[in-house]
């Protein structure tokens, strides 16, 4: 069964915006509420490296394990999604999120954190797929389509992969394979002796 | 606890039922209740999930439509779905050769032109201060006749009409025409400002002006090279391409002042003072001289004048080139040696190396680099040079230009002639709609507007303000048409205010009210007419590659927005030569028809070959987009069998022959036939008793074995294959070129002979009609190196080019560097885009970028006494201020500042805000950069100087 | 009459009263939102969206 999974390649990313501006277009996500963001280290120096990040999908997820209304399940695809009418938009998820993936609207029905929204992989969430209280509440559901989430398919540089675990490694293999020690990867100059 | 079940509204934005309601259901703006009550229950669909379709929300058939991105010259594909006219989704187009679905932040936005939340919605008009709506008929009748009463009293020259980039190709051609039958060579678009320089340089080196490769083809490269060019943020899809290459082992090279996001990715970053390319390029050559390095064979066959470049090389040594640029001696040595020992390598450049006085000697310089190496004309090599807007390419091939007429033909009786018989107009006829007085002149006799250089979007404020007795033609310009170009790309803002306040009339088209409609304080007489965007309309486009892509309609034209080409016919018409603009083009009530503008200039551009690419092959390539190689862009197999994508240009002959485009410029090892190339033999057969022409390099299948010049009939004659033209052929090709048979029999017989038809030379090192034959280094106007200007002064001051006089030494002869030390350079960012009024409209886009902002090295603020996040001013040496956020990194180098040019609507600390029309305001306002951005021009083309000049910044 | 006013007017305050019976008792770690249903079984699933990643990533 596939687990479905985001990698971001950081040697081709290029902190363009790309994904997050193909997650806003698509699930017309209102300003303040970011799905998805690119984060740079080491902004302007050499070694710079930017990386996207969005929701990762744990398979053992933090979010889940300590909301207070249990809002939160698990589909058959591994995507990590939530129930918005039961969401009380506590923030405790935020708190045990190690990427910061949940978000709160600015408006809303708690003054200033209404319910949490988050990354859902372009799957919608629990109301009836392709019906428009999905639409409304979490966007589209572009894997009930047979598609992937928007940010991977409109990357600039086919950075930022995302489909099933195994088929997103096993690309990802090949392509490190084929640069051949070409890595700024942490560490491969002193493993490699490559200047 | 207890739950209760939550009303399932979520109240996101403010809920409206107007025209966007229906969009709203296929997005989520709307509370639920409000929505809900819009759709009868029978709407909410079951699920039928399609593998590639788009689920239906709404009743109504989804339509699959490909158009191209209209932000940069990269020209992405894009998918767009539309239901019952309204844009619903964007999907990535796999298949499209140039993205493979790929986009950056701009190209994943689009669909929000299709909302048009900020548009310019109906024709405006400034009436005592304040905006009011009028109708289309009202604006142009009142514009129409303030025009001619201009006209009458001044001349058709004190109307400027100013175009755009981002016109598809049919609009920039009738922009030409149109502006030539109002009779004025008063015409430019945004090329003036980004790549003359490119086009100037590079077309008197070795024939024409573009990118000579491809993108797709620096997947081949076993090098990159870039200066002064940041394609991460400016062509981010570009660097997908450039990936391939460098995960294939090619090393990258980034000569940038700043450590721009490309140089993250690069091996090697070398940062030089800005203004100091020549020295740096020379520099490298100092070390390829030395060792040997260069392709002699190549040289041989195809280079003139290497010789006195080795001479100007020579004084180049490693001290020199330190003392001047920066760059020491072991970064020097080791960019020269990797691009020798990485060949083929390609060598990118942008802005960084043409917005300079000296941008012709930069561009010409990269090209001599490139042919010394030899790296001319293979795959993998060349000179890729990223244009800008999407398509500044085909505008400036389609010559909205003041300084010629479409194809490059210039501004002589010849070319007038040529276009005449394009037209279909008596050459006297056309003659007479202009001013039939001489201000100036040419080889001695008097030269008529018709013929003269018209001025430059670069001074059009010079053309308001100057004396006009200083100028070579009748009167000040008195009214302005910006057309789809914003003005806070070009220098001197406080002068620009000045200007548009002077003006007896502004007339703003464009699809967003732009800088121009609250910069001034006009009162009255500015005009702002709703352009739709390229996505409400059709037709061509000419990306950087060359390749023309036909973009196909979205949706209609939003509100009482118009596609340019209705504006211009509802002008012409008012200004009285409709009959004449629209001769042999449709009119389809008032829409002219686009296929027939593209079968007028594939009648007329012999010299760059837009002759072969028809509407119809155009058609044929789009719908089958997944038939094209991604490497080689050529078709295999499938209804387009060996075409190259776009069918770049040249594209000889007639659509009949069949050409299928030339992906390679200069390539020799296929036949013409087939897509190869060879230099073109433009200046003449011989120079200083030494020959112009190749010798001993021919294309493939060549029937000369050697260097030829360009063909006309009377070589037909001679060479003994005038008889191959049919009777007709021979009839338009007696006495013509291949410039000027209007038949193509001269191009057709050429290439059959395995001849290119505009002859086969060598390059060129030495251009000797230029101010500086063998490019040399000067310093800038600005500059605070007052121990360089010395040895390496500016040109003289000038009485009188294109049409102005431009100053030169009479700047660089003072010293600003005391009171204004820092270095002050501009560039892109990657959210936004030119002016930046349309990207700054989209609230996608404009969260990522809120602020304007200055990038200030830690050691510069702590000398200026400023902190990272704070307020402050930027004072520009001729008067300029601007108050602007500090970001203080260490990626700009010390003593260098650098500020993106896409903001607007604020000036000099005031917020403009007030002075938009309702529902206008982008959501992002900021400081224009160039409202501090200072004089200085290109001494070839007029180029303005955006990437060096002075400034100080001190504590609000 | 006053009283029969008294006593509707008591009735119909009275009346606001109502409350939903339907309530959902939370337990800890057991999720009792709404079903998310999908139209196809998750093997079906992971074979077309393979196939689509082969179309998005075309690392030639």
């Amino acid at each position: 069964m596939a687990k479905m999974k985001f990698l971001c390649d950081e040697e081709r990313c290029i902190e363009c915006n790309a994904c997050v501006t193909a997650c806003k277009n698509e699930h017309e996500v209102p300003w303040g509420v970011n799905r998805r963001r690119v984060v740079t280290l080491d902004d302007g120096v050499p070694g710079e490296k930017s990386i996207s990040v969005a929701c990762m999908h744990c398979t053992d997820a933090p979010c889940q394990a300590v909301c207070p209304v249990d809002c939160f399940y698990t589909t058959d695809d591994g995507v990590v999604l939530h129930d918005k009418d039961m969401c009380i938009g506590c923030g405790y998820c935020f708190y045990a999120c190690p990427f910061g993936a949940p978000q709160y609207p600015q408006e809303g029905a708690f003054g200033s954190r209404g319910k949490m929204d988050k990354c859902t992989f372009c799957a919608g969430g629990p109301e009836e797929d392709h019906s428009h209280e999905e639409l409304e509440k979490y966007g589209r559901n572009r894997l009930a389509e047979g598609k992937l989430p928007l940010c991977a398919e409109m990357c600039s540089t086919k950075s930022l992969l995302a489909g099933d675990g195994d088929v997103v490694s096993e690309l990802f293999r090949n392509r490190v394979v084929r640069r051949q020690g070409r890595q700024e990867a942490w560490g491969w100059d002193t493993a490699y002796n490559v200047k | 606890m207890k739950l209760t079940k939550r009303n399932s509204a979520l109240n996101t934005t403010k809920s409206g039922v107007d025209r966007r309601a229906f969009l709203k259901g296929s997005g989520i703006a709307a509370s639920g209740a409000a929505f809900m009550s819009l759709l009868p229950p029978t709407m909410l669909q079951k699920a039928q999930a399609s593998e590639s379709g788009r689920h239906s929300y709404d009743e109504g058939d989804i339509k699959k439509v490909r158009s191209v991105c209209s932000h940069c010259s990269v020209g992405c594909g894009v998918v767009a779905e539309v239901q019952n006219g309204v844009w619903i989704g964007q999907e990535p187009s796999f298949e499209h050769p140039f993205n493979l679905g790929s986009h950056c932040a701009k190209g994943a936005s689009l669909r929000e032109h299709g909302h048009g939340d900020k548009r310019l919605k109906y024709p405006m008009k400034k009436v005592a201060g304040k905006w009011q709506r009028v109708s289309w008929e009202q604006a142009i009748e009142e514009i129409g006749d303030k025009m001619l009463s201009i006209r009458e009293q001044s001349g058709p020259d004190s109307v400027y009409w100013l175009g755009s980039a981002k016109h598809n190709n049919e609009q920039a051609y009738l922009f030409r025409k149109f502006a030539a039958l109002w009779g004025t060579n008063n015409v430019d678009h945004q090329a003036r400002i980004c790549h003359s320089t490119t086009v100037a340089g590079v077309a008197n080196t070795w024939g024409y002006g573009a990118m000579t490769n491809s993108y797709n083809d620096i997947h081949n490269s076993k090098a990159v090279f870039i200066i002064g060019a940041n394609p991460a943020e400016a062509h981010p899809v570009s660097l997908q391409h450039i990936f391939r290459a460098k995960e294939k082992g090619a090393p990258i090279i980034v000569v940038d002042p700043r450590f721009t996001r490309t140089a993250a990715h690069a091996d090697q970053h070398i940062s030089i003072r800005p203004g100091t390319d020549v020295a740096f390029v020379w520099g490298m050559l100092w070390h390829i001289f030395k060792n040997g390095w260069e392709d002699q064979e190549f040289i041989n066959q195809r280079v003139y004048g290497i010789d006195d470049i080795r001479k100007e090389v020579a004084k180049w040594t490693p001290d020199e080139v330190e003392r001047v640029s920066g760059a020491n001696e072991a970064e020097v040595l080791k960019a020269a040696q990797t691009m020798a020992e990485h060949r083929p390598g390609t060598f990118i450049w942008c802005m960084g190396g043409t917005q300079h006085t000296t941008g012709n000697n930069n561009t010409r310089a990269y090209c001599i680099f490139q042919l010394v190496l030899g790296n001319m004309g293979v795959s993998g090599g060349g000179t890729n040079i990223f244009r800008g807007h999407d398509n500044v390419q085909g505008a400036t091939d389609l010559g909205v230009l003041s300084h010629t007429l479409p194809g490059y033909y210039g501004l002589s009786t010849g070319a007038w002639k040529h276009w005449s018989k394009v037209w279909d107009l008596d050459y006297e006829w056309v003659k007479n709609r202009f001013d039939q007085s001489a201000y100036e002149e040419s080889g001695g006799k008097p030269a008529s507007p018709m013929n003269t250089k018209g001025i430059p979007v670069s001074r059009w404020i010079d053309g308001v303000l100057e004396d006009k007795d200083n100028i070579a033609q009748n009167d000040n310009v008195r009214a302005m048409v910006l057309w789809g170009h914003a003005p806070n790309s070009q220098t001197r803002g406080p002068e620009m205010k000045t200007a548009m306040e002077k003006l007896d009339l502004m007339v703003v088209v464009d699809p967003y009210p732009s800088i121009s409609a609250v910069l001034s304080d006009r009162q009255d007489g500015l005009y702002l007419l709703p352009a739709s965007t390229q996505f409400e309309t059709y037709g061509s486009l000419s990306s950087s590659n060359r390749s023309m892509q036909w973009r196909d309609k979205i949706i209609d034209p939003l509100f009482e927005s118009k596609p340019d080409h209705v504006i211009m016919h509802k002008f012409a018409t008012k200004l009285g030569f409709a009959d004449q603009l629209f001769k042999h083009i449709k009119v389809n009530g008032e829409e002219p028809l686009i296929e027939d503008i593209t079968r007028e200039f594939n009648k007329g551009m012999w010299t760059v070959g837009y002759t072969g690419q028809t509407p119809e092959r155009l058609k044929l390539q789009a719908a089958n987009l997944h038939t094209f190689n991604k490497t080689t862009l050529k078709a295999e197999g499938g209804p387009c069998d060996g075409e190259y994508y776009g069918l770049p240009w040249p594209c000889w002959g007639t659509a009949e022959m069949k050409h299928p485009g030339t992906p390679l410029l200069y390539d020799t090892s296929k036949s013409i036939a087939e897509g190869g190339l060879t230099f073109r033999a433009r200046f003449g057969v011989e120079h200083d008793g030494e020959n112009l022409l190749a010798e001993g390099s021919f294309s493939v299948g060549s029937e000369i074995e050697d260097g030829y010049p360009e063909f006309t009939g009377d070589m037909l004659k001679k060479l003994g294959w005038w008889d191959d033209l049919t009777a007709d052929e021979k009839t338009a090709a007696e006495g013509k070129n291949w410039k000027t048979d209007l038949s193509g029999g001269i191009q057709r017989v050429a290439i059959k002979h395995g001849c290119a038809p505009f002859g086969n030379a060598k390059a060129r090192a030495v251009v000797w009609q230029f101010p500086d034959p063998v490019p040399i280094h000067r310093e800038a106007l600005y500059t605070n190196r007052r121990d360089l200007v010395e040895k390496y002064p500016t040109y003289e001051d000038r009485r009188s080019f294109y049409r102005l006089p431009t100053r030169y030494g009479s700047i660089q002869a003072q010293d600003f560097s005391k009171d204004y030390p820092l270095i002050m350079t501009s560039g892109r960012l990657v959210e936004y885009e030119g002016g930046g009024e349309e990207t700054r409209s989209n609230p996608w886009l404009a969260e990522l970028q809120q602020d304007m902002f200055v990038e200030i090295n830690p050691a510069d603020a702590n000398d200026a006494g400023v902190k990272h996040g704070e307020q402050v001013w930027v004072d520009g040496p001729e008067g300029g201020e601007i108050k602007v956020m500090a970001f203080v990194t260490p990626r700009v180098g010390r003593g260098v500042v650098f500020m993106p040019f896409h903001f607007g609507g604020h000036y000099q600390g005031k917020d403009l805000t007030d002075k938009y029309p309702d529902g206008t305001v982008p959501y992002v306002l900021g400081e224009s950069c160039n409202t501090v951005f200072t004089y200085g021009y290109d001494s070839v083309t007029q180029m303005q100087e955006t990437k060096v000049s002075l400034c100080r910044i001190r504590a609000v | 009459m006053m009283r029969v006013f008294f006593l509707i007017t008591v009735m119909i305050s009275l009346s606001a009263c109502y409350e939903d019976a339907e309530i959902t008792l939370h337990q800890a770690g057991v999720y009792k939102g709404k079903l998310d249903t999908h139209s196809q079984t998750a093997e079906q699933r992971e074979a077309i969206l393979a196939k689509r990643f082969g179309q998005v990533q075309t690392d030639r």
